[in-house]
């Protein structure tokens, strides 16, 4: 099989086909190497040893760089409900703030928001509103007659919005802890009126 | 085994039912491309559906592509089979009978699907759409087709096996295997079913049988057929008889793997999506191996590219095999997918392989065999010759037109602003901005149609001038003279091989460790390999050996075939059991944090009923319901899909094409009112739009009292429907219309509570809720209830 010569014709013969039996091209067999080499090392970063991120990985941290690029445009125009929403969405931001709450806030509210001299952060009811720029208000101004210091002073205005930023994530997180105390955050009506399912296969 | 003394005799071919697939080609051809052609018109004037559900869009496009692969190629595949099969084997087919059951259940089937996809009976799955008693029928006539050629086989009087009948092997066996797991289902009544897997593992099961579809079906036998007529044509030998052993077997195990390739970016498991894109770009070489044994057989005959119209339709099939299977794994790479997928460019793509391979090759088949078969010559080179032409002019103004327009929607699609959101906000920006190359794409489909129709003409004319010929030869059986199945079994090309898989399957599934220790095993191998080249001593190599072992040579290919199909499926299935664990951890902290049970709702009844009516209507054709993991992609349709979303979605509905835009979070997002002026009037609501209107679902009722029947078969299925729910069904279902019909009342529209359009608008309204949270804790209970 080694010394071959091109155009050698098999033996048989199949009604009148006959074959050839010349070499594989190089070109051909590289193409037929390298891809299982890709393949392989394809496998190795991705799965073996996870060193570039599979697609959902990568669309959080898509996702949160358009927030950073958004905040960016957005604390220009000043602080708003939406800055603050973006803030929430920004894992680096959100960790400092949990960081600054287990300092300074953690001794009233509890470690996961249940309350405790201060209210349930994750309940849903808010005593003083539960918007974003609400929680700011009073994170900044305090409500004295209430016992909540006012901390915009202490802790200046770029950590007030970063702890702001982690008590929007324990929104609706439903502790069991303190009672509820205030009224209910009015739940954004569903956009449309879906109707809801007659029976225990009803949809919610 | 006994050597036996070669004895002379006669054979007959049985050459008249080689006749009858080849006139079914020729019609079903034309017809198929006729239905392809109205499609096409349809996507470009919305008149075109003409108002009748029978001709929409949704149901006709099936019977498009159904018409094309098994009508067409199909009957095109048996002929070429039959015919060269017998010479190569120096047999006649085994059982006249077993031919024609072949012949005229094939038909039957056909027919079948001509009348039951108008009628929006269908399983909702692409190249699958038949339902039940058809899928039977096709089991038993591929059946027939398989004992019929390996009956022949047997009875051969030629000792080894052609490389053409190799292909012929791997087609029957795989097809079989694809065709019976894709279709396992539970049927509601004698026209409807429901498939037996549901959700992500639907999926699987669904593409890998649909991308084998293309390898098994528009692959093989069409490779097998090139390398029976092609030499024929043009009186060379093949270029090289190892290249076709190592593309035959690379070919068909590397191919099987390749069906996750269609779902990249879903919620697939990551793992499968690898797979399915590095066996598609390991899938290259061996393809293009076929084309090389194509072309370069062709060496020293191209002097008959000038006059002979056959080597020029082979010569551009092969060309057009070449383009599509490079094409094929640059579209696997998750980041062209990520572009081209869901777009036109996938339909330019199918239809370089379907028309430009698949059609090319039937006609230089047609036009070299129909002569023979009658005894006489081609009427007319030059209307040949034209048809070429014209044929060439359609399918290259086709495919271009649908790359242009293919790539345009995925830019149009993923397009941001300066500030991070999208720049075209609504889908019908990319639909309209291709219009132009759907002209373009109409007037080269008519092209290609008008060739056929000329070669129709020419055939028709030269059956006529021709008579029946029949061919008798003389043969000597041969000696039996090979070792027997289990010495072949453990020749060292299949010890290899087993070696391979296996070290393969400790790289795919071990951590660090294993897969250095994998990666050594194969240096082990490439040297024992390279050390043993040569020291073959046998006259005969092992594989002459096995060619001349039709049983052994067929107990490889089934192993080859089955391999990856098993390592895909069988985790995902058997993680069935896992399901509900997942979606009690379901996307949220509140989960992780153990206040809430997140639970994927059942569909109601209604809901049921209206998921049929979406896939008897074929929506999935023009739109998915999987919105993948882009920025791009959440800001125009929400949260991106996830697997424990669809535990109850059977037949899962993910498409594989957006005509229009993806509806999986289509629940809530527009009113009722939108939903019933959108089905009445797609225009009305979306100026552009090419959907067809569907005013019948306004008048048709659904039947509520089959209802409690379907939701026991889906319980069967593992959905939890309690008897209560059931017995309940068309009660409740009633309900649910009410508040619909109610709630349109209010905008001073009349609709029936039990329409179709009331079902169809609680489906579309529940799409995408997601797994929801049910039953909060009962601390936060007790904790509500003081405050109140």
């Amino acid at each position: 099989m080694n010394e071959h010569k091109p155009d050698e014709l098999r033996d048989h013969v199949y009604d009148g086909i006959e074959e050839y039996d010349n070499k594989l091209p190089n070109w051909w067999l590289f193409i037929l190497y390298g891809s299982i080499v890709f393949a392989v090392g394809y496998w190795l970063v991705f799965h073996t040893f996870s060193i570039v991120d599979l697609p959902s990985a990568r669309y959080d941290k898509e996702m949160v760089k358009a927030s950073e690029e958004q905040l960016a445009r957005m604390s220009k125009q000043g602080l708003t409900d939406e800055s603050l929403a973006l803030m929430a969405a920004i894992p680096a931001q959100v960790e400092e703030g949990r960081q600054l709450y287990a300092t300074y806030c953690v001794v009233c509210h509890a470690d996961r928001g249940q309350g405790l001299v201060g209210p349930n952060l994750t309940d849903g009811f808010w005593i003083h509103g539960g918007r974003p720029l609400d929680i700011h208000r009073v994170v900044t101004d305090g409500v004295l007659s209430k016992g909540m210091a006012a901390w915009g002073r202490q802790l200046g205005p770029t950590r007030v919005q970063k702890v702001v930023a982690y008590v929007l994530t324990l929104k609706g997180t439903e502790v069991p802890g303190k009672a509820p105390e205030g009224v209910p955050e009015a739940a954004a009506a569903p956009p449309t009126a879906a109707p809801a399912t007659a029976g225990a296969t009803g949809n919610g | 085994m006994q050597a036996t003394t070669p004895v002379t005799k006669r054979v007959v071919y049985d050459d008249e039912v080689v006749r009858a697939f080849s006139l079914a080609t020729i019609i079903w051809g034309a017809v198929g491309l006729l239905v392809g052609v109205l499609v096409a018109t349809q996507l470009s004037f919305w008149q075109a559906n003409l108002g009748l559900s029978w001709t929409s869009y949704g149901r006709l496009r099936p019977l498009h592509t159904n018409a094309v692969i098994f009508a067409f190629v199909g009957n095109m595949m048996f002929a070429g089979v039959y015919y060269s099969t017998q010479r190569l084997l120096k047999a006649r087919l085994a059982s006249d009978l077993l031919s024609w059951i072949h012949f005229w259940g094939w038909q039957a089937v056909i027919v079948g699907a001509a009348i039951t996809y108008p009628l929006g009976l269908s399983q909702g799955k692409e190249y699958a759409e038949l339902i039940w008693p058809l899928d039977l029928l096709v089991v038993l006539v591929w059946v027939a087709f398989g004992v019929n050629f390996f009956w022949t086989l047997a009875r051969r009087n030629e000792r080894n096996l052609y490389v053409a009948v190799w292909f012929y092997i791997s087609t029957i066996i795989t097809i079989a295997v694809l065709y019976i797991v894709n279709n396992l289902q539970l049927p509601t009544s004698l026209t409807h079913s429901y498939s037996i897997f549901t959700g992500v593992q639907d999926a699987l099961v669904q593409w890998w049988y649909g991308h084998n579809a293309v390898a098994f079906f528009l692959t093989t036998p069409i490779l097998g057929i090139m390398y029976y007529f092609l030499p024929k044509a043009a009186a060379r030998p093949v270029y090289s008889y190892r290249l076709s052993i190592v593309h035959f077997w690379s070919l068909i195990f590397i191919y099987i793997w390749a069906g996750p390739h269609h779902l990249l970016y879903t919620a697939l498991p990551d793992w499968a999506q690898t797979m399915g894109m590095i066996f598609s770009v390991m899938l290259w070489a061996p393809s293009w191996g076929g084309m090389l044994n194509g072309l370069l057989t062709l060496r020293g005959a191209w002097d008959k590219l000038r006059t002979d119209p056959v080597i020029k339709f082979y010569i551009v099939a092969v060309t057009f095999y070449g383009m599509s299977t490079f094409e094929g794994p640059l579209l696997s790479i998750k980041s062209v997918s990520a572009l081209g997928h869901y777009t036109d460019w996938i339909i330019g793509h199918v239809h370089g392989g379907a028309l430009g391979w698949n059609g090319f090759m039937a006609f230089g088949m047609l036009y070299w065999l129909v002569p023979r078969l009658w005894s006489t010559q081609l009427k007319s080179v030059r209307l040949a010759e034209l048809h070429f032409w014209i044929a060439t002019f359609g399918i290259l103004l086709y495919v271009v037109s649908m790359w242009i327009s293919g790539v345009s929607q995925g830019l149009f699609w993923r397009a941001l602003d300066a500030e991070g959101f999208l720049k075209y906000p609504d889908f019908i920006e990319g639909l309209l901005a291709s219009r132009f190359m759907y002209q373009m794409r109409l007037i080269g489909g008519l092209a290609y149609f008008a060739g056929a129709l000329l070669m129709v003409g020419n055939l028709w004319a030269t059956i006529r001038g021709g008579r029946k010929s029949t061919v008798e030869i003389e043969v000597q059986g041969y000696a039996h003279d090979g070792p027997g199945f289990w010495a072949l079994m453990r020749g060292a090309p299949v010890l290899y091989s087993l070696a391979v898989i296996a070290l393969s399957l400790v790289l795919f599934f071990s951590g660090a460790l294993g897969s250095a220790i994998a990666l050594a095993g194969f240096g082990v191998l490439a040297i024992a390999g390279a050390l043993s080249i040569g020291m073959e001593k046998s006259r005969r190599s092992w594989h002459d050996l096995i060619e001349g072992h039709s049983l052994a040579f067929t107990v490889l290919v089934l192993v080859a075939i089955l391999v990856g199909g098993l390592v895909e499926i069988v985790p995902l299935v058997v993680a069935k059991k896992d399901v509900p664990a997942q979606v009690a951890h379901a996307d949220s902290v509140w989960a992780a944090k153990g206040e809430y049970v997140f639970v994927q709702m059942p569909y109601s009844p209604l809901e049921v009923e209206g998921r049929d009516i979406y896939v008897r209507e074929g929506c999935y054709v023009c739109h998915s319901q999987m919105v993948r993991p882009f920025r791009h992609e959440t800001l125009r349709y929400g949260e991106y899909s996830r697997a424990t979303e669809f535990i109850y979605d059977t037949p899962f509905q993910w498409g594989s094409k957006r005509t229009g835009p993806d509806l999986h979070r289509e629940g809530g997002k527009y009113a009722n009112i939108w939903h019933y002026l959108h089905m009445i009037d797609p225009r009305s609501t979306s100026p552009g739009s090419n959907m067809p209107s569907y005013p019948h679902l306004k008048t048709h009722r659904v039947d509520l009292g089959a209802t409690a029947g379907k939701m026991r078969v889906l319980r069967k299925l593992g959905v939890p429907y309690d008897e209560a729910q059931i017995a309940g069904a068309s009660a409740t279902a009633r309900d649910q219309g009410g508040l619909i019909v109610a709630d349109l009342a209010t905008q001073g529209v009349t609709l029936a509570p039990d329409s179709e359009l009331a079902a169809l608008i609680a489906y579309l309204q529940r799409l995408g809720r997601g797994p929801q949270p049910v039953a909060p804790a009962p601390a936060a209970v007790a904790a509500r209830e003081v405050a109140r």
